[in-house]
């Protein structure tokens, strides 16, 4: 089943940094890591992940730097410090937001 | 050798995007064709297979646009525009600019640089599909600098008092100079 792309859209900026978070990625391996570790529920159109990633750049979250794989050119991106700073701020918000949530949708009996 | 479907989508890309963002897309498109190339699949079913997954070109295209640097700099500027311009009216009617000892053409020719500026700034803000139109955002940007940088200067030269609210528009201006002096280098890059 793939996520409703609009629920996604809020995190896919802290998903794509976590991503990154196990070292540097070219963006195809962004997308697998993406749909493998959602287990296929983020399933994003592969060229939409190169906008986001550029952003994410451009914010210096993330650098990008070309290099050659198998004869051919890949851009390889990585976390920045700020990325990683960022990574954790957003790890640390989704938590407390996840357990105020279960706390009001599974009450303790 | 790449299929012709995989180079159509490819020349698809340079025509609609910068050089810079078009071949980004286009190593991740040729990454993403090997990918289904070495699962075994043909050719032509592997190049399918790629653009299926990759998305459709509109669709890539208008989401480079969507998340472009030069789009969210004209959408800041264009809020924070009636803020600017409540300011500076409200300095100008408190000073009696019409006093000011300035040439009538100053004040036209400001005007229409800055309908010219808010033009740029609208239709860059507002592309949801042509990065051609979010090139005008570096344009309008620059305009947009000139124009904070003469009401600054302008005022402190004519201005026959330095009033709070002068202070106030000038302050405003000065916070849209540093912003814009930030911003149109990373928009010219990009």
């Amino acid at each position: 089943m793939r996520a409703d792309a609009q629920a996604l859209k809020g995190h896919l900026d802290t998903l794509l940094l976590a991503s990154l978070e196990s070292g540097p990625r070219h963006g195809y391996a962004v997308k697998e890591a993406l749909r493998s570790g959602s287990d296929a529920r983020f399933d994003l159109p592969t060229g939409t992940i190169y906008p986001a990633l550029r952003r994410l750049e451009a914010a210096g979250l993330v650098t990008g730097a070309w290099a050659e794989a198998g004869g051919r050119r890949r851009r390889i991106y990585q976390l920045t410090p700020a990325g990683r700073r960022q990574l954790a701020a957003d790890r640390a918000a989704w938590r407390d937001f996840v357990s105020a949530v279960t706390a009001i949708l599974e009450p303790a009996p | 050798m790449t299929s012709p479907l995989i180079t159509g989508y490819i020349s698809g890309l340079h025509r609609r995007l910068p050089a810079a963002l078009a071949k980004e897309a286009a190593a991740g498109l040729l990454e993403t064709y090997e990918h289904h190339r070495t699962s075994g699949t043909g050719d032509d079913e592997a190049a399918r297979a790629a653009l299926a997954e990759f998305g459709d070109l509109a669709l890539v295209v208008g989401e480079f646009v969507r998340q472009a640097p030069g789009r969210r700099a004209a959408r800041l500027l264009l809020a924070s525009g009636p803020a600017a311009g409540f300011c500076w009216a409200a300095a100008l009617i408190a000073g009696h600019a019409w006093t000011w000892p300035v040439p009538a053409a100053i004040p036209l020719g400001f005007g229409a640089a800055l309908l010219l500026a808010v033009a740029g700034l609208t239709a860059a803000a507002t592309s949801r599909r042509s990065y051609r139109r979010i090139r005008l955002a570096t344009v309008a940007g620059l305009i947009i600098l000139a124009l904070d940088c003469t009401a600054v200067t302008a005022s402190l030269l004519a201005a026959p008092a330095r009033t709070w609210v002068l202070g106030l528009a000038a302050a405003v201006s000065l916070g849209r100079i540093a912003f814009t002096a930030r911003t149109l280098p990373r928009l010219a890059i990009r």
